[in-house]
C-alpha cells in the first residue's frame, strides 16, 4: 500500500510540474517565434541545450576581431525615428537613420542627407539639395520624394507621434496635418528629384538644429509599409546598420561601408543589454567602456588604482533642479523659493552625496551651451541671508506644509534630498516631507502641475538655449512645468525666437537667465558629467553633451 | 509573507484538571531557546519603543565631515554617508518595526482571514463558496503588482484623508510618521493575503464540526454564533494564535520588500530603506557596515519570530 | 470527482474575468499613463490627448475593457508601449521561459535537499543534531534575499571572480571532450540566483518532512511492521519515508508562490531577463497590454496548480473528500 503512495505522490508532484512548466511552454511554442527579428530567445533556451553559435556567452564575446566596440546599454524602446522620444532610443536611432541636417562631434549643425540648404532672405524658406551619394543600407538612393514621405508620416494623425509638433510643427500646415483638419502639409514641397522646400511660419534660427532631431529622420517607405516589424530591422541612410537584435541580449550595429559622409573607421559596435554591474563587466574585458557610479569613483579617480589610468569624465548638456509650483502657496512668494535656495549647500552636498560626480550647477544654461557665462549665476549658500529673506515672507508666521515629490523606489528621499531637508529645518526651522512616487504618477501629476514642489532633470534635444528657457519658461508654454509668469521674460524669449543676430540673440537669452535664477521658480541643482572608463586600444571615444552620431568618429586597434 | 501550513494535527486535547492555555504556557515556558528568542524580540521592540531615549543622536542629525565612517567611540556603529549614526538610526528603525506591526494588527487582516475562515468553514453550503470563491480570485492577483497599483492609485488620496484627520482631530504626525501608507499598504496586502489562513482554518473547522460535541450542542438548539464562540473558536484559537505570531514575523520582513518597490513607510528611517541604502556589491565592498548593521539586527529578529513561532507550534501541539 | 473536476474549470473563466477587471480598472484608474513615458521630457498636453485616442486609450473604462477582452479572448494580448514593435506575446514568453527554467530548478533543489534533511532530523530526534539541523535552516530563511546578495556577490564575483556578476546564459553550457563528447554543465551564470532562491526555502520542506514522519512513525501500522520484524531500514524505507511526504503537497503551492515572489528581487539584483523583473518595469510604466496578459497568465496557472494539487492530495489520501460539506 505505501510503495503505490509513494508512486502516487511522486506522480501528483511530477504532474503539477508538467502541468506548470509544460503549458508555459506549449503557449510559448504556440505564440512565440513567428517573425525573423523577435525569435531569438524563444529558442536558444529551448530544451536546456545551447548550440555553441547561438549562445553569446563569454568565449563569444572576448574573441573581439579588430574594429569592434562593445558597449552597455539597454534595450530602445523604438527604434522607429518618428516616434522616439527618449535617450536610449536616440543614441541607436542617430547612428542608423539620418536626415537633412546632423551635428558635428563640435555640435555645429552640418548637411547630412542635405548637400546644401539655402534660406530665403526672410528666413522663412530653406530649399534643401539632396546629397547625391546619400542611399539607404539597401543601395537605393535617397530622392526628395523620400524626405518628404518621411516628414509627412512624422506629422500624420495615424501615427500621432508625441514629438511631432515639437520638431516640426515650425513648418507651415503641420499642426493642421496633425490634427486631421488638412489633407496636406503645404510647408513641405518637393521641387525636383534632388530639392525639397520646407516653409516655416516665422523666421526661427534654431529650426535647422531641429531637423537633427529623429522626428525629421528619413525612413525607407517601401519597407514602412510592407513589413509591420520594419523596426526590427530598419532600412536607414545612417553610418551603421543594425544587423542583429536580440530583446535584452545585444544589439549589433555594424558599419555602413558605402556612406555618404565617409565610411566609418569602426567596423561593429555591440550593445550588450543585460543589465548587471557594467564596470565589472569591463574589468572581466567583457566591455570596452563603462560608466562608472557614485560607488567606483573614488577608486576610478585615483591616478594610481587599477582604473585611474582609463578614466576621463564628460560634461553633458543636462541639468536636474527643484522645482517650485508657483500656482501653489507657499511658493507663489518670491522670498520663500529665495530663502530656500539660500539656505542649502548644493555644492557641498552634492561632493558629499556624489562623490562630486555632477558639477554644481552655476545657472541654467550648461557650459559649452551657446549663452552660457562662466560665472555663478545661481543664489549663494547664505543662511544669514535666507533667514532674512523668509522674514520678509508673508509666510512668515504662517508657513503651509511643504511637500516635495521625486520619483524613486526607495522608502526615504533621495539622499541629497536628505541632506537638503536638514539645512532647511536647520537654517530656516522649516519642516520639508518627501514623497516618492512611481514615474508613471510623476509624470502624470507634474503635466497637471499639481505637485507643489518637485525634483526633475532636462536634457537638451538641440543645442540652442531655447530648447530649455522658451520651452519651460515662457509662461504660454505647455512644457512650462512651474506655473511661471513673467511679461518680462515672455517679451525677451519671443524676441529672441526671431533675432537674427546670433550675438543680440544668445544676449536676450542671458537676460532672461538671470530673472529666472532671481525669482527661483526653479533651483537648479547639478549639471550632469558622464564618467566612463575605456580600455587602451580604443581611440578617439568621446561622451558627447547630447546625442549625436559618434561611432564613426571612433576606432578599435588590436 | 508566507503563511505556515499548520494544518496537521491541531493540539493536545486538554488534558483533566489544566486548561489547555495554561498547558502551552507551561510548555512553552520550559523551552529554553523560546525564551532567549521572545527576549531578543522584545529588546528589539523596547529599542525601537525608547528610542528617542537610547540613541545617542537624532536620526536625521548630519555630519557631512564625517561620513561613511567604520564603528568608532563616537559612532559605535558608524555612520552612513550624510555622517548620520548609524545606531540612532536603527533604533529608529525598530521604532518603525513596531509602528508596522501595529497598523497591521489594526488593518485587521489577520481577523479577516481567521473570521471568514471560519465562518466558510461552520456554515458550508453557499456561504462557503462564496467565501472561497472570493478567495479564488484574490489569492490568484499576483498581489505585490496589486500593491503597486493600489499604493499609486490610492496614496494621495489616503494622504489626504489622513491629513483630514490631523486638522480635524489636531493629532499630529500621522502624515510624518507614515502611519497612514502602512494603513493603506498592510489594508490592502490583506486583501490578498487572507485566503491562505481562511483555508487553514475552515480546514480545521471542517474537521471539527463533525465532532460529537458540536454536534451535540446543536441538536440541543444551540445558535450558530454561540456554537462558533463557545465551541469552535476555544478549539481553533491555537490555530489563530500561531497564524498571529507567524504574520508578524513575517511583516517584519515585509518591510523590506515593500521599501523594494517604493510602497514602503516614507519620511522616517526603517530597516528597509538602510539595507536598499548599504545593498550593492560594490557599496558592500567599500563600507561594509551600510548592510551589515541593519542585515544583521532584522535577521536576528526574524531568526527569533522564527524560533518562537516554532516553538509555539511545538507547545500548542503539546510537546 | 469528475463533476467537482468540472465545476471547478467551469469557475475558472469566471475568475480571469474578475481578476482581468480587476487589474485592468486598476492600472487605468490611477494616476500617469505609458504615453507619457514612451513621449519623453517632451509632453504637450493635447498632443498627447490625439496619441491616446490613437491608440485606443479614450473612452470609458468599461469601453476599453470591452475592447481589451474582444482581443484577448480572439488571442490578441496586444502591444507593449514600452517596447514598441512587438507584440506583448513575443515579449513575455520568452522571459516567463527564462523565469519558469529557474523556478523548477530551485524547486527541485528545495525539495531535493529539503526531503533528505527533514528525515535525517526526524531519524536523529531527540540528540543535538535535530534541532541544530532544523535551527540552521530557520537561520538560513531568516536572511533577507537583499541582505544576503550584495555579500555573495562581492565574495563569488568581486574577490574570487568566480561567478559572473549577474546576467543570464540558458541552463547548461557543453563542453567538449575532443570535439566527440559533449558533456552538459550547469551555467556558471545560475549558481548565485539558485543559492538566493533555495537557501531560505530549505526549511518549509524540511521541517514538514520531520514533523511528519515523527507521527508516521508512532502510527499502528509502522509499529505493526516493527512488530512483524521488519529491519529499521526496511520499516524507514517502506512505510516512514512515503507516509512522511504526504503533507508536501500542501507546501508545493506555498515553495510556488514563494518563488515567484522572490523572482522580482533575484532577478533585478543579477540581471536576469526574467518575467518578474519585467512586470515590475511594466507596472511602473503602466504598460497596460503587458500588465494585463502577464497577470492573467499568472492567475491562470495558480489556479490550475491549486486544482492539481488539490485533486492529488484527495487521490493519495482518502480521508480528504473533495468539497467536502455537510448539505
Amino acid at each position: 500500500m505505501s510503495q503505490n503512495r509513494l508512486l502516487a505522490i511522486l506522480l501528483s508532484v511530477l504532474a503539477v510540474l508538467v502541468l506548470v512548466v509544460g503549458g508555459l511552454s506549449a503557449v510559448l511554442l504556440l505564440s512565440g517565434g513567428g517573425d525573423d527579428g523577435g525569435d531569438a530567445s524563444a529558442s536558444s533556451g529551448g530544451g536546456g541545450t545551447t548550440t555553441e553559435s547561438g549562445g553569446g556567452g563569454g568565449s563569444d564575446v572576448a574573441a573581439a576581431a579588430s574594429g569592434r566596440i562593445r558597449l552597455a546599454s539597454s534595450d530602445p524602446i523604438t527604434l522607429d525615428p518618428h516616434l522616439a522620444g527618449d535617450a536610449t532610443s536616440a543614441e541607436y536611432i542617430v547612428e542608423i537613420f539620418g536626415g537633412l541636417m546632423t551635428l558635428d562631434k563640435d555640435l555645429n549643425v552640418i548637411p547630412d542627407i542635405a548637400d546644401s540648404v539655402e534660406i530665403s532672405d526672410d528666413g522663412l524658406v530653406y530649399t534643401f539639395t539632396i546629397n547625391p551619394d546619400a542611399a539607404f543600407h539597401d543601395g537605393r538612393a535617397v530622392t526628395a520624394e523620400d524626405v518628404a514621405y518621411s516628414l509627412k508620416r512624422a506629422a500624420s494623425r495615424e501615427l500621432s507621434s508625441p514629438t511631432a509638433l515639437a520638431y516640426l510643427g515650425d513648418i507651415v500646415g503641420v499642426r493642421e496635418y496633425f490634427f486631421g483638419l488638412a489633407d496636406d502639409v503645404p510647408g513641405i514641397q518637393v521641387v525636383d528629384d534632388r530639392t525639397i522646400q520646407l516653409t516655416i511660419d516665422s523666421p526661427k534660427p534654431y529650426f535647422l538644429a531641429k531637423l537633427t532631431y529623429p522626428t525629421a529622420f528619413v525612413v525607407d517607405r517601401e519597407q514602412v509599409e510592407s513589413n509591420r516589424n520594419w523596426t526590427r530591422r530598419p532600412n536607414g541612410t545612417g553610418p551603421y546598420k543594425l544587423t542583429e537584435w536580440r530583446l535584452g541580449e545585444r544589439i549589433v550595429l555594424e558599419a555602413n561601408e558605402n556612406y555618404h559622409l565617409g565610411a566609418p573607421a569602426l567596423k561593429e559596435a555591440v550593445y550588450l543589454l543585460a543589465g548587471g554591474s557594467a564596470l565589472t563587466r569591463w574589468e572581466n574585458d567583457e566591455l570596452d567602456v563603462a560608466p562608472i557610479s557614485v560607488n567606483d569613483v573614488e577608486r576610478a579617480r585615483d591616478p594610481g588604482s587599477d582604473l585611474g589610468p582609463f578614466y576621463s569624465t564628460w560634461p553633458q548638456f543636462s541639468i536636474s533642479y527643484l522645482a517650485f509650483n508657483l500656482e501653489q502657496p507657499p511658493f507663489d512668494d518670491v522670498h520663500v523659493r529665495r530663502a530656500m535656495g539660500m539656505a542649502i549647500d548644493r555644492e557641498r552636498i552634492a561632493n558629499v552625496t556624489f562623490s562630486g560626480m555632477f558639477q554644481n550647477a552655476t545657472g541654467i544654461l550648461m557650459p559649452g551651451m551657446p549663452g552660457y557665462v562662466p560665472e555663478d549665476l545661481s543664489l549663494p549658500f547664505d543662511p544669514e541671508a535666507a533667514r532674512a529673506e523668509l522674514a520678509q515672507s508673508k509666510y512668515a508666521d504662517d508657513m503651509p506644509v511643504i511637500q516635495i515629490t521625486e520619483v524613486g523606489a526607495g522608502a526615504e528621499a533621495s539622499i541629497d534630498m536628505q541632506a537638503f531637508i536638514e539645512q532647511w529645518r536647520e537654517h530656516l526651522g522649516l519642516t520639508v516631507e518627501v514623497r516618492q512616487t512611481d514615474f508613471a504618477s510623476f509624470l502624470s501629476a507634474q503635466d497637471r502641475r499639481e505637485l507643489q514642489a518637485f525634483s526633475a532633470g532636462w536634457i537638451m534635444d538641440y543645442p540652442d538655449p531655447e530648447d530649455i528657457l522658451d520651452i519651460k519658461f515662457h509662461s504660454e508654454s505647455s512644457l512650462n512645468d512651474t506655473g511661471y509668469s513673467n511679461p518680462e521674460v515672455d517679451s525677451l524669449l519671443e524676441q529672441a525666437r526671431v533675432e537674427q543676430n546670433p550675438d543680440r540673440r544668445l544676449g536676450l537669452y542671458q537676460d532672461v537667465e538671470r530673472l529666472l535664477l532671481d525669482e527661483a521658480s526653479w533651483l537648479p541643482l547639478y549639471f550632469g558629467v558622464n564618467h566612463v572608463v575605456v580600455k587602451d586600444n580604443v581611440k578617439g571615444w568621446f561622451e558627447p553633451p547630447m546625442v549625436i552620431p559618434r561611432l564613426r568618429y571612433v576606432t578599435v586597434e588590436r | 509573507m508566507t503563511m505556515t501550513a499548520a494544518q496537521e494535527v491541531p493540539y493536545e486535547e486538554s488534558s483533566a484538571g489544566e486548561s489547555p492555555w495554561r498547558g502551552v504556557l507551561r510548555r512553552l515556558v520550559r523551552k529554553r531557546l523560546a525564551m532567549i528568542s521572545l527576549a531578543v524580540i522584545l529588546l528589539i521592540y523596547a529599542g525601537g519603543i525608547f528610542a528617542p531615549l537610547l540613541a545617542p543622536y537624532g536620526y536625521n542629525t548630519q555630519d557631512l565631515d564625517h561620513g561613511l565612517e567604520g564603528p568608532s567611540a563616537e559612532h559605535w556603529l558608524g555612520t552612513d554617508r550624510l555622517g548620520r549614526d548609524m545606531l540612532s538610526r536603527t533604533l529608529y528603525s525598530a521604532r518603525t518595526t513596531v509602528v508596522v506591526t501595529t497598523a497591521v494588527v489594526l488593518s485587521g487582516s489577520l481577523l479577516i482571514g481567521n473570521g471568514l475562515g471560519l465562518l466558510a468553514g461552520y456554515k458550508g453550503g453557499w456561504v462557503d463558496a462564496i467565501i472561497m470563491r472570493v478567495g479564488d480570485v484574490f489569492s490568484s492577483l499576483p498581489a505585490l503588482v496589486m500593491l503597486i497599483l493600489i499604493n499609486a492609485t490610492l496614496g494621495p488620496r489616503v494622504e489626504d484623508f489622513a491629513r483630514w484627520v490631523e486638522d480635524l482631530t489636531g493629532i499630529d504626525g500621522i502624515v510624518s510618521s507614515g502611519f497612514h501608507s502602512y494603513l493603506l499598504v498592510f489594508g490592502a496586502l490583506s486583501l490578498f493575503f487572507w485566503v491562505g489562513a481562511a483555508r487553514v482554518i475552515r480546514a480545521q473547522v471542517l474537521q471539527l464540526r463533525e465532532s460529537d460535541f458540536i454536534l451535540a450542542a446543536e441538536s440541543l438548539g444551540a445558535s450558530s454564533g454561540r456554537v462558533i464562540r463557545s465551541h469552535l473558536l476555544p478549539n481553533v484559537s491555537f490555530l489563530i494564535i500561531l497564524s498571529v505570531s507567524a504574520t508578524l514575523g513575517g511583516i517584519a520582513g515585509s518591510e523590506i520588500v515593500l521599501t523594494w518597490f517604493g510602497v514602503g513607510v516614507q519620511n522616517a528611517p526603517s530597516f528597509g530603506a538602510m539595507i536598499f541604502d548599504g545593498s550593492g556589491a560594490r557599496t558592500f565592498q567599500s563600507h561594509p557596515h551600510l548592510l551589515l548593521v541593519p542585515g544583521a539586527v532584522v535577521t536576528a529578529l526574524l531568526f527569533a519570530f522564527n524560533l518562537f513561532g516554532d516553538a509555539l507550534n511545538d507547545a500548542v501541539r503539546g510537546r | 470527482m469528475g463533476a467537482y473536476v468540472i465545476r471547478r474549470l467551469a469557475w475558472l473563466p469566471f475568475v480571469l474575468l474578475i481578476v482581468s477587471f480587476i487589474t485592468f480598472a486598476l492600472a487605468r484608474f490611477g494616476p500617469g499613463d505609458p504615453v507619457a513615458i514612451a513621449a519623453g521630457q517632451i509632453r504637450d498636453p493635447e498632443v498627447l490627448a490625439q496619441v491616446r485616442e490613437q491608440r485606443g486609450l479614450d473612452g470609458s473604462i468599461i469601453e476599453q475593457y470591452g475592447r481589451w477582452l474582444r482581443d484577448a479572448v480572439q488571442g490578441d494580448f496586444g502591444e507593449s508601449f514600452i517596447q514598441q514593435g512587438y507584440s506583448v506575446s513575443e515579449l513575455i514568453f520568452p522571459r516567463m521561459w527564462v523565469s519558469a527554467q529557474l523556478g523548477f530548478l530551485a524547486l527541485v533543489i528545495i525539495f531535493v535537499v529539503g526531503i533528505p534533511l527533514g528525515l535525517l532530523s526526524a531519524k536523529l530526534a531527540g540528540t543535538w543534531a535535530d534541532p541544530a539541523i532544523i535551527g540552521s535552516l530557520l537561520f538560513l530563511q531568516a536572511i533577507p534575499v537583499l541582505v544576503l546578495i550584495p555579500p555573495l556577490l562581492w565574495l563569488f564575483a568581486l574577490q574570487f571572480n568566480l561567478l559572473p556578476v549577474g546576467g543570464w546564459d540558458g541552463l547548461f553550457d557543453i563542453w567538449w571532450i575532443a570535439g566527440v563528447i559533449a558533456i552538459p554543465i550547469p551555467d556558471p551564470h545560475l549558481y548565485l540566483p539558485l543559492t538566493a532562491f533555495t537557501l531560505p526555502g530549505f526549511v518549509g520542506v524540511a521541517r514538514l518532512v520531520r514533523i511528519s514522519a515523527l507521527e508516521v512513525n508512532t502510527l499502528d501500522y509502522v509499529r505493526t511492521a516493527r512488530a512483524k520484524g521488519l529491519s529499521e531500514t526496511a520499516v524507514q524505507w517502506r512505510h516512514v519515508f512515503p507516509n512522511s511526504l504526504l503533507p508536501l503537497i500542501t507546501v508545493f503551492g506555498l515553495a510556488l508562490s514563494g518563488i515567484i515572489e522572490g523572482a522580482l528581487f533575484v532577478e533585478t539584483l543579477l540581471g536576469i531577463p526574467g518575467i518578474g523583473r519585467f512586470l515590475f518595469e511594466a507596472v511602473t510604466s503602466r504598460d497596460y497590454d503587458v500588465i494585463m496578459a502577464t497577470t492573467v497568465i499568472f492567475a491562470t496557472a495558480f489556479i490550475l496548480a491549486n486544482l492539481v494539487a488539490e485533486l492529488m492530495y484527495g487521490l493519495v489520501d482518502p480521508r480528504v473528500r473533495l468539497g467536502a460539506s455537510r448539505n
